[in-house]
């Protein structure tokens, strides 16, 4: 099979922007994935550098040159882009669309996500961040992960495309494996199922339409009246499904993990649960903080940028973490101001394909707070924590957060 | 003071509207930004400037009041 796509040898590279950096590889120790980051910056290397692993890319560490990156798609597109190199790979509805074509989904999505629909999931996201925190606020402990992060957001996707809360330990074993497995095989496999899945859903929400994101996507129509081809259908379906899992369970794992630590932190958020303006000002700075997605862009064409030379089918990665501390934008940015005023944090992206979801997103998170603050008393770190619970990646995280509070004396008549 | 939304920069981030809902909505078509009252009553002027300084894609700014400026 001829590859389109490939990044061709890094001869166009002068060797002063060369790094050796494995963006995959979390070295032994280290307990927070993003500082491989960070680090970098406080080394000192060039703002646009190339590394050879992982099939060769481009890393821009300015916030200026991401912001750019995102905006300019008739440079740096979205159209196969993934780091290392796999073709042919899905063509995620509208993630993986070039404007203007990519504005056809855009625009079916949009209205779905915006804060007047938000508000109406609100009951139902409280209710369900209620019910699993109170499986085990009694417990004194729980492993934030497996008992909260993961199922919250795959339980909010069941609501959203009207499946059925026992679908739950299926679509979490499915999303374990996309996410986390590195067996090619495994993964193969893993993706076909996952299609198989939205391919049956789709197909019973076309003979049965239901109240749901599901039908609004199947029953829309294109400009001619017309369906949307089947293949879009279900590549928009697969979009949502990764797009909002992985992302909101590592955010929100980052998210406990600084309050364990901090219970000032903690005690902030406890005293505005009557405040939403000043709750999701605290939120705002913790995702600016906690950006866990670095994303993916591939050159159009051999040109030049900032003076550097990019060969067509270059790989760039931005990494949102690094972008949100850039000294040009923000005012004392490794500080954790959770009353920062001005906060145009690049967590969501910006531009075109800036996050459909981040209304959502930043209400599952504050709804769960809110939730957990009402049910747990101040909370840390337990004192064992298993090892290599940390990964990097396009999403950033961990696999396990054990965390433990005391629990009030056990009721008498108990 | 007035505010204008550039809607080919607006990409619906809606931070506009978690910061002023009595100025800023999204509508509900393109998710885009819907200006509700485009002459800013005095006691929301600050929080429509912060609004402002808050848009990630620099889509939004104030102008004087009156009809003519700002329609460029
Ligand atoms: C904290 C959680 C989340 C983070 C950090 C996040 C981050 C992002 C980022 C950075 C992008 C831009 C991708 C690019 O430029 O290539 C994006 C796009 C997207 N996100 Fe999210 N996201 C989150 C949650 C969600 C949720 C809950 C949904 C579910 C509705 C969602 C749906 C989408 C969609 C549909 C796109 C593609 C938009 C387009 O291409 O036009 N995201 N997200
Ligand atoms: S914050 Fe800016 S980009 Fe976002 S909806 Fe408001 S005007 Fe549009």
């Amino acid at each position: 099979m001829t590859l389109l796509f490939q990044p061709s040898p890094p001869d166009h590279v002068p060797p002063e922007r060369m790094v050796d950096f494995d963006m995959f590889h979390i070295p032994e120790g280290v307990s927070d994935p993003a500082e491989i980051w960070h680090d970098l910056v406080r080394r000192g290397v060039p703002d646009i550098f190339y590394t050879p692993h992982n099939g060769g890319h481009w890393v821009f560490l300015r916030y200026e040159d991401i912001v750019e990156a995102y905006r300019d798609h008739s440079v740096f597109s979205t159209y196969q882009t993934p780091v290392p190199p796999i073709e042919p790979f899905p063509v995620v509805q509208p993630q993986g669309v070039d404007p203007p074509a990519h504005n056809v989904f855009r625009r079916l999505l949009a209205p779905m996500f915006t804060p007047t629909a938000v508000r109406g999931m609100m009951g139902e996201l409280e209710r369900r961040a209620a019910v699993l925190i109170d499986g085990f606020a009694e417990r004194g402990a729980c492993d934030f992960i497996t008992d909260f992060a993961e199922r919250y957001p795959t339980g909010t996707f069941l609501y959203l495309f009207g499946l059925p809360e026992e679908r739950l330990d299926a679509f979490l074993a499915l999303a374990n494996t996309f996410f986390r497995s590195t067996d090619p095989a495994a993964r193969a496999q893993n993706i076909g199922e996952i299609y198989a899945v939205l391919d049956q859903l789709f197909r019973e929400k076309k003979r049965n339409p239901g109240n749901d994101i599901a039908t609004q996507i199947v029953m829309a129509r294109d400009e001619n009246g017309a369906q949307h081809p089947w293949e879009d259908i279900l590549n928009c379906g697969f979009l949502l499904f990764v797009a909002g899992l992985d992302t909101v369970t590592n955010t929100m794992a980052y998210i406990w993990r600084y309050l364990a630590t901090t219970p000032a932190a903690q005690k902030h958020f406890r005293d505005r649960l009557d405040d939403p303006d000043g709750f999701l000002r605290g939120i705002e700075e913790l995702m600016r903080i906690n950006a866990v997605s670095n994303l993916f862009r591939r050159v159009t064409h051999d040109c030049e940028y900032r003076g550097v030379q990019f060969r067509r089918n270059d790989r760039v990665v931005l990494p949102n973490t690094v972008a949100n501390r850039d000294p040009r934008v923000f005012k004392a940015p490794q500080v954790i101001d959770l009353d920062r005023e001005v906060n145009v944090h690049l967590t969501f992206g910006v531009g075109p394909h800036r996050c459909i979801g981040s209304v959502l997103a930043k209400r599952e998170v504050m709804v769960s707070l809110q939730q957990w603050l009402r049910r747990i008393p101040e909370f840390k770190l337990a004192d064992e924590q298993p090892a290599g619970s940390v990964f990097g990646g396009s999403v950033m995280g961990f696999t396990a957060l054990r965390l433990q509070w005391e629990v009030a004396a056990k009721r008498a008549a108990a | 003071m007035r505010v204008i939304a550039n809607h080919a920069l607006c990409q619906g981030h809606a931070r506009c509207e978690d910061l002023c809902p009595e100025v800023f909505a999204t509508d509900a078509v393109e998710g885009k930004v819907v200006i509700v009252q485009e002459e800013v009553p005095a006691a929301l002027e600050d929080k429509v400037r912060l609004a402002v300084r808050n848009c990630p894609e620099g889509a939004l700014r104030v102008a004087k009041s009156g009809p003519a400026e700002g329609a460029a």
